[in-house]
């Protein structure tokens, strides 16, 4: 890309963030979110609506099939904002739904008054999507669909192309279970469900995209939660002083920071790779090395956040919790530190060869 | 003086290309690649070959005699210079002297002292630790005194890197007890030959004489051997660990480490083992995070930008990740770990040499735990 493309993403980076202020209030107040856990499906489809409105979800579709062609350094500076205010709701899934279907997404997905979601995984704990396919129909399960419990449509991922199944489909089953921080993740069941199965080639790619964008997402979620931990510290007081004071805190929590700054380069760079033209071998590695470090992020910040709020961090009244509790449920999505590391160990020999 | 061309108006690829040649057609046979300096003696012929084509001091201004280079100029030299393995020079008055001569030095002292830098007369060493001021820097009790126009000096300097090869260094002295500790430091310029000075060579636990210890018993210098203002020489101190903390944040140490911790796996046999894999790569992956995040220091370096107290951030992740490197190392070598000398002969297959050349990584130039009381206060913003 040319250098005038650089300002150009920046300034879009820009517009998207303060659009994202519509979701994500500036002050910083959990009160939707709080609202919003635990009942009905699990995320606010007038959310939904806002992405759609705002044009999230035609972020990846490419200019010429109607959508906004924006790059992954834009995708990722919105993700880290929902990230920030944890912002509930499948809008990542709806976004990859959208770059998988491009041209193919449904009208009403497109304009908010429906809520398309994706589902591609075949199993808990690997990143497979070859499976749901078998002679010209859909059979078998998808794993781990966000906002399944009422979505409207299913962008469904198979080896032999990509399906839009609306949830009323006969021979589809869905069924959801409750997640720890509120919401809902689904399990869909095809027994033969009619659909046309559209090529794509480019599901490897969505995904990794997707990857990142999580890693964004889990790296906004850590910053604000270091945010509120570290303003704890500065005005919580014991022995007379702020606890902030104290060396082994101070010292725990620029562990935490050198985490996040490593994180925020690391996605931050890989972005601009992804955008600006980055190999195969390049763009799985890196996506993974981004998840790993997001989740590991997530998952230091909020256990080190709990114990250095003290017996407040174990209230469920403390805003701290559901930072603690969205990251539990999301840091092994896309992928946990586990799998990540294996593919990783796969690639060492790719590149021993290479 | 040498004429050079002017490598800031080549582009960033005719200039690696052309310090990739000069490396290549003037790098003496020496060793490369070394993993503990290298004395005097033995990288003399490298420095002197610097120096006769004017790279010896690449950032000093060209009317000075040095190359001129910009920030991402000079980058690139370093860069070339590590990916051939060039042993480092004796490089304090390059690097760390030369600078504050140009910024604090008279004219007469720019005149005398430069030229002595840039063709290798003299060789300095820098006295800032004493046994009671390490991390605490300005605690330094070694003093001067002025004296019939000379400066008395008496005390004693300690961890002086490489000081049994310099004929000068340079201190830090204790001029006003009556102040703020750091209100009354200043700071001199003392010849290594001058009657009082000792110095006693201290073994590392690499068993090398890498350090030593400058013993001052009323060593006396004119009065004109300092630098800067009398009681001013915290300032000048504190300017010289600015941009160095962002080189020793580069990620060049554990890279390297990792390729020798590559090698002495296959050795072991357990190069396909999932258990090392599983560890190996969170390692990699590691030292490639570590790259984007120094490269985001770069970048500002490039474009001219202050380097803030955040990069304490490179140094500790840097120096620590380079330990966590070594410590699977010496796990990989199995029973082998506690062999003397390395395996074949071949010191890049010799666990314990990286283990112990990373222990110093966390405490010189700021400890870790300096480090962190540092970024606490200054980049998390937290009470005292």
């Amino acid at each position: 890309m040319s250098e005038p493309d650089t300002e150009d993403w920046q300034e879009n980076a820009r517009m998207i963030v303060d659009s994202a202020r519509a979701v994500v209030p500036a002050d910083g107040t959990l009160s939707r979110v709080r609202k919003a856990r635990f009942h009905g499906s699990g995320f606010d489809r007038e959310v939904m609506r806002q992405a759609a409105d705002l044009g999230w979800i035609l972020m990846r579709v490419e200019e010429d099939a109607g959508g906004l062609g924006l790059g992954m350094r834009e995708t990722c500076a919105l993700m880290e904002v929902l990230g920030g205010g944890l912002v509930p709701g499948p809008i990542l899934s709806s976004l990859m739904a959208a770059a998988l279907l491009q041209d193919a997404l449904p009208e009403a997905a497109l304009t908010g008054v429906a809520v398309i979601v994706t589902a591609w995984q075949d199993r808990i704990g690997a990143q497979d999507w070859c499976g749901g396919a078998s002679g010209g129909r859909l059979q078998g399960r998808k794993y781990n669909v966000p906002g399944a419990a009422d979505a409207d449509f299913f962008a469904v991922v198979t080896g032999d192309g990509v399906a839009v199944v609306p949830r009323g489909a006969e021979g589809l089953t869905v069924t959801s279970e409750e997640t720890l921080d509120g919401g809902r993740t689904g399990l869909l069941t095809f027994d033969g469900v009619e659909a046309e199965l559209l090529p794509c080639e480019r599901v490897e790619q969505v995904l990794q995209d997707a990857r990142l964008a999580h890693s964004a997402y889990l790296l906004g979620l850590s910053e604000r939660a270091l945010t509120i931990t570290l303003d704890y510290l500065r005005v919580r007081k014991q022995f007379d002083k702020p606890i902030g004071s104290f060396q082994s805190l101070q010292h725990r929590a620029t562990e935490m920071k050198i985490r996040l700054e490593l994180a925020r380069a690391a996605i931050s760079a890989t972005a601009r790779r992804f955008d600006t033209g980055a190999d195969e071998r390049t763009r799985s590695r890196d996506a993974a090395r981004c998840k790993l470090r997001a989740g590991k992020l997530a998952m230091l910040v909020a256990r080190e956040a709990v114990q250095m709020h003290g017996a407040m961090g174990i209230t469920d009244e403390a805003d701290i919790g559901l930072f603690v509790r969205k990251a539990m449920s999301e840091a092994n999505l896309f992928g946990g530190p586990r799998q990540q590391r294996a593919s990783l160990a796969a690639l060492l020999d790719q590149e021993d060869a290479a | 003086m040498i004429s050079l061309p002017d490598y800031n108006a080549m582009n960033d690829a005719d200039f690696r290309h052309t310090v990739r040649s000069f490396v290549e057609e003037n790098y003496p046979d020496i060793p490369r690649h070394a993993l503990s300096r290298l004395h005097w003696e033995e990288v003399k012929p490298w420095y002197l070959i610097l120096s006769k084509h004017g790279w010896i001091c690449p950032t000093w201004p060209r009317e000075h005699g040095g190359m001129g280079l910009t920030a991402g100029k000079h980058l690139i030299l370093i860069e070339e210079f590590e990916r051939y393995g060039c042993a480092r020079v004796n490089d304090i008055g390059p690097v760390m002297l030369g600078p504050l001569f140009l910024k604090y030095g008279t004219g007469a002292q720019k005149a005398f002292f430069l030229p002595k830098i840039l063709s290798g007369e003299h060789i300095w060493a820098q006295g800032y630790s004493e046994p009671g001021a390490g991390s605490d820097l300005a605690a330094v009790r070694c003093e001067a005194v002025l004296d019939g126009g000379e400066w008395v000096i008496n005390g004693q300097k300690t961890w002086t890197t490489l000081g049994m090869d310099a004929n000068w260094i340079f201190i830090l002295v204790r001029t006003d007890k009556t102040v703020r500790k750091q209100a009354g430091i200043s700071f001199l310029l003392v010849p290594m030959d001058a009657p009082g000075v000792t110095i006693r060579n201290i073994e590392n636990l690499e068993l090398e004489a890498e350090f030593c210890e400058v013993f001052f018993d009323d060593v006396r210098v004119p009065a004109d051997h300092i630098l800067g203002e009398i009681n001013q020489g915290w300032t000048a101190a504190k300017a010289l660990l600015g941009h160095e903390r962002v080189f020793i944040g580069a990620p060049r140490l554990s890279a390297s480490a990792m390729s020798r911790l590559k090698r002495i796996a296959l050795r072991a046999g357990v190069w396909d083992d999932p258990v090392f894999r599983d560890r190996y790569v969170a390692l990699h992956c590691d030292v490639l995070d570590l790259t984007d995040l120094f490269e985001i220091y770069v970048d500002k370096l490039r474009g001219g930008e202050d380097i803030g107290a955040d990069v304490a951030m490179l140094k500790i992740f840097q120096s620590e990740l380079y330990q966590r490197i070594s410590e699977l190392m010496m796990e990989v070598a199995e029973e082998d770990s506690g062999l003397r000398h390395p395996p074949e002969g071949d010191r890049q297959l010799h666990a314990a040499a990286t283990y112990l050349s990373a222990r110093p990584t966390t405490i010189f130039g700021g400890s870790t735990e300096i480090m962190r009381n540092v970024l606490a206060k200054a980049v998390l913003n937290l009470p005292s």
